[in-house]
């Protein structure tokens, strides 16, 4: 069913910044080397089953444990292993395997037992499929299986959210994800996992700019008593678990913990799309589309790229290199800084953005009238110029003041605290139990009060100092949330570092 | 451009090498800030907002040059002398403590410097135009640790001052403004046809005068050099409060308050009250509370707080203008109340941060 337009209190809406990636697709060449994170997505780093000199063919399962929360890796090219060691993977040692090519075709080795009339195959089988494939290992917390993939059982779940709102500044094309049959692959996806988890609500929730799609899913899907369409305003951060918990159902989220420990199970449409093709087709979670965005790229598309791929060989043609570039995975808000290019590509990645690094300083900065600038306020011609792209850069734009307590990051705060407050009891020293009365363990580091604070203030930064400190002293987010919800998983989920 | 720079950078070499000249290194490294922004990069968030503090102080000046440039039509040019006497002295004490304490100039003091001579009356002589606006950044801000961290609003506390301090002075000074061609623009001051008068509130408190509102509106009437144009302010505050840089809570609040109020007083003492209408188009209402009031160091930061504030404003304002000796009831109800602002913010997180409650 259709329901009325949603959204939340305080948050940002970034709207139109140059260089969006165009709903085109590229398939990128095949990857003459490739680096495999044995740690992709959710679940615990695996051992690997191969060796140096050991033949792959893509698709084999490279990695696997039953045993422990975690998802089959699987080799992603034909070739041979050159490689097994550990290496810095975003801040985290990780152990890789290294494969070298020998083989470029583009076959991949299907899973046994797939079928396209998927009604016909057993639960144990399509959750066997899914766990196979890899693609229980996305997002958050997973896809739940009987293969521990997740941290609770499928049963469990009540909730189910398919989210493709789209609420950064640069996001990946729903039009290019939901277009023709990929549409009706979703939604067959979608009844794959409504029928593993049967005893849960679907809850769609869409961008509400992209009227045409919720139409025709709202067409699609009028039978299905079980599932409901939302759409959302494109607000950041109303991509995030923390905040479509509590607009789709109203329930307040257990800050600190996961969606999967009340029962709800966030998925986005890649995720879905994934397990069509896993359990229909038979396809291991071995290929991913990449969204390449932002000002600092020659032309902005979409390309599909094995996972292990080195970020070079997907950047080096496509980067413009006349002024420095900085290059940020997911999300300019809260993503990693992507300094080293010869990293692997793994099954997280949805997004790279490159903006211009601009250090050179500007004659009268402040006095421009701001054509492509973006703002919080109005207060630059971009605010009344809706339709000029904005253009992005990682200057400061200023410098640090101390605050004048204007509410620019209380108003834009999705998770209603008080960041300048916070901030102040922080840098004062005054850590007890009024900030942590005050929410500070509420903050989902969206960066946003970061964002929109006119005296430059590194509010987030200076909240997780502050959380830290607080955690130093003995309290902890536990005591925030403990008495309140009843959590479920809570064992396995202290097995699992949070991503 | 490149001549300002080379020019800066010479001075700072010269600066640099003087063991006298080195301490006002502040000074150049504001001018080179104000000059050139800045080349520091973000580290997370990767992208952050154009808006800073800079920008955000000129778009008040901006919201202020409507009703300065009226002003100046009013009264004369001298208007345009207090204003650089304002900046001057003020800038003076404010470059002073930045020296004293090795620490960067803040753009705050931009604000305070116009607005401060706004508020006085168009005959203040120009020595006491220096002593209120140094009084006024040095107790008013200086003391309680500079911009971010000072109680009062430092332009009222230089007011205050200059009231109790200069009472005839500040109390005698009305003049009718110009209303004749150019006015002010080619005129110094009204010396020749000057008229003293009194301001509409004083009219309507000893005479029972009320004046007319498009005479309120436009600035035909006695008053304080910035609050008579009273069409420019309310444009002026609009496009703060559009550009989202004011909070339009209090604003509301107050002026709600003054217009409602003084129904409910003038069926009990209509010869002390007023009618609400004319209460929010005389004095520096309308200046107070969109520019003054507003000032978020000095107002509550919490949208309850900022109600509460607007409405007490609202009633201390019409108690002290109808019922007390003064006719300064905004300025002295702003700076009450700019006392009050911790405490409201208290008691508002105390009631919202209730221990006990998942949130």
């Amino acid at each position: 069913m259709l329901k009325p337009a949603r959204t939340f209190r305080g948050g940002y809406r970034f709207k139109n910044f140059n260089g969006q990636a165009r709903p085109v697709i590229v398939e990128n060449h095949m990857p003459v080397l490739v680096t495999i994170p044995l740690k992709q997505g959710f679940g615990a780093e695996l051992k690997s089953l191969v060796k140096k000199g050991d033949a792959v063919f893509a698709g084999q399962i490279i990695a696997r444990d039953d045993n422990v929360v975690s998802s089959p890796i699987h080799s992603s090219v034909n070739g041979v292993v050159e490689e097994v060691r550990r290496m810095n993977y975003f801040k985290r040692q990780t152990a890789m395997v290294i494969i070298r090519t020998n083989n470029a075709s583009r076959e991949i080795l299907r899973i046994e037992g797939c079928s396209l009339d998927w009604a016909r195959l057993s639960n144990e089988k399509i959750e066997e499929l899914i766990y196979l494939s890899g693609v229980s290992s996305l997002d958050r917390e997973g896809i739940p299986t009987r293969f521990k993939s997740s941290i609770i059982p499928p049963e469990e779940v009540k909730h189910l959210i398919v989210h493709g709102v789209g609420s950064e500044p640069y996001n990946i094309s729903l039009d290019l994800l939901l277009k023709d049959k990929n549409l009706l692959n979703f939604l067959e996806g979608v009844k794959i996992l409504k029928r593993i988890m049967p005893n849960s609500k679907v809850h769609l929730s869409l961008n509400a700019k992209k009227r045409s799609i919720i139409e025709q899913v709202a067409k699609l899907t009028s039978q299905l008593e079980w599932l409901d369409t939302y759409p959302l305003e494109p607000k950041y951060p109303q991509g995030y678990d923390e905040i479509l918990v509590p607009t789709i159902l109203n329930q307040n989220f257990p800050y600190g913990y996961s969606a999967a420990n009340i029962g709800v199970v966030i998925l986005n449409i890649q995720a879905v799309l994934g397990v069509y093709e896993a359990v229909c087709n038979g396809k291991p979670f071995i290929e991913r589309v990449i969204a390449i965005c932002g000002p600092s790229i020659k032309d902005n598309i979409h390309v599909k790229v094995r996972v292990g791929t080195p970020l070079k060989d997907i950047l080096a043609e496509r980067i413009k290199i006349e002024m420095p570039v900085r290059v940020v995975m997911n999300s300019l808000l809260t993503g990693f800084q992507l300094n080293d290019i010869s990293l692997p590509v793994d099954r997280t990645f949805s997004h790279i953005v490159a903006i211009p690094e601009k250090k050179e300083r500007e004659f009268l900065s402040f006095m421009r009238p701001g054509k492509t600038r973006d703002s919080y306020t109005r207060a630059f011609l971009a605010g009344i110029l809706p339709w000029i792209k904005r253009a992005p850069d990682t200057n400061k734009h200023g410098e640090e003041r101390p605050c004048i307590s204007c509410g620019f990051c209380e108003r834009a705060c999705p998770v209603k605290i008080i960041p300048h407050l916070l901030a102040k009891h922080v840098q004062r020293n005054l850590i007890d139990e009024t900030i942590m009365n005050y929410g500070i363990f509420n903050c989902i580091e969206c960066g946003l009060c970061s964002y929109v604070c006119p005296s430059k203030i590194s509010l987030m930064k200076i909240i997780k100092e502050g959380q830290d400190k607080l955690t130093m002293q003995g309290c902890d987010s536990t005591q925030c949330i403990l008495p309140y919800f009843n959590l479920k998983g809570i064992e396995e989920y202290r097995g699992v570092t949070k991503l | 451009m490149r001549f300002i720079k080379n020019t800066l950078d010479k001075v700072k070499i010269i600066a640099g090498n003087n063991k006298y000249l080195k301490t006002f290194k502040p000074v150049l490294n504001a001018m080179d800030e104000f000059f050139f922004g800045t080349d520091k990069v973000t580290t997370l968030p990767h992208i952050v907002d154009n808006m800073d503090i800079k920008r955000l102080m000129s778009l008040v000046i901006i919201a202020l040059l409507p009703v300065t440039i009226a002003s100046i039509y009013f009264w004369g040019l001298r208007v345009l002398l207090v204003i650089m006497v304002s900046y001057a002295f003020g800038g003076l004490i404010e470059v002073c403590f930045a020296v004293f304490r090795k620490k960067e100039i803040h753009e705050g003091f931009l604000v305070t410097g116009l607005i401060f001579p706004l508020i006085l009356p168009p005959g203040v002589p120009l020595w006491v135009v220096a002593v209120g606006v140094m009084f006024g950044v040095m107790f008013g801000k200086e003391v309680f640790g500079g911009t971010g961290r000072n109680i009062f609003n430092p332009a009222i506390v230089g007011r205050v001052f200059l009231t109790i301090a200069f009472p005839k002075i500040m109390t005698m000074n009305w003049q009718m403004p110009f209303n004749k061609g150019l006015g002010g623009f080619i005129h110094f001051q009204n010396t020749v046809d000057a008229v003293t008068t009194a301001t509409p509130l004083v009219l309507f408190k000893n005479q029972g005068i009320v004046t007319s509102y498009s005479n309120l509106m436009f600035g035909q009437s006695a008053g304080c050099i910035g609050e008579t144009f009273r069409v420019g302010i309310i444009a002026g505050g609009l496009f703060l409060i559009v550009m989202r840089i004011v909070d339009w809570r209090l604003p509301l609040a107050y002026l709600a308050t003054v217009f409602v109020f003084p129904y409910l007083s003038n069926h009990l003492i209509h010869t002390q009250f007023a009618l609400g209408g004319f209460q929010l188009f005389s004095g520096g209402l309308l200046l107070g509370a969109f520019f003054m009031a507003t000032d978020p160091v000095t107002s509550p930061f919490t949208k309850p707080g900022r109600w509460i504030s607007g409405a007490l404003l609202g009633i201390l304002t019409l108690l002290i203008r109808n019922l007390s000796g003064y006719m300064e009831g905004v300025m002295f109800s702003i700076l009450l109340i700019n006392a009050f602002t911790p405490l409201i913010d208290t008691a508002v997180l105390k009631a919202r941060y209730k221990k006990g409650r998942p949130r």
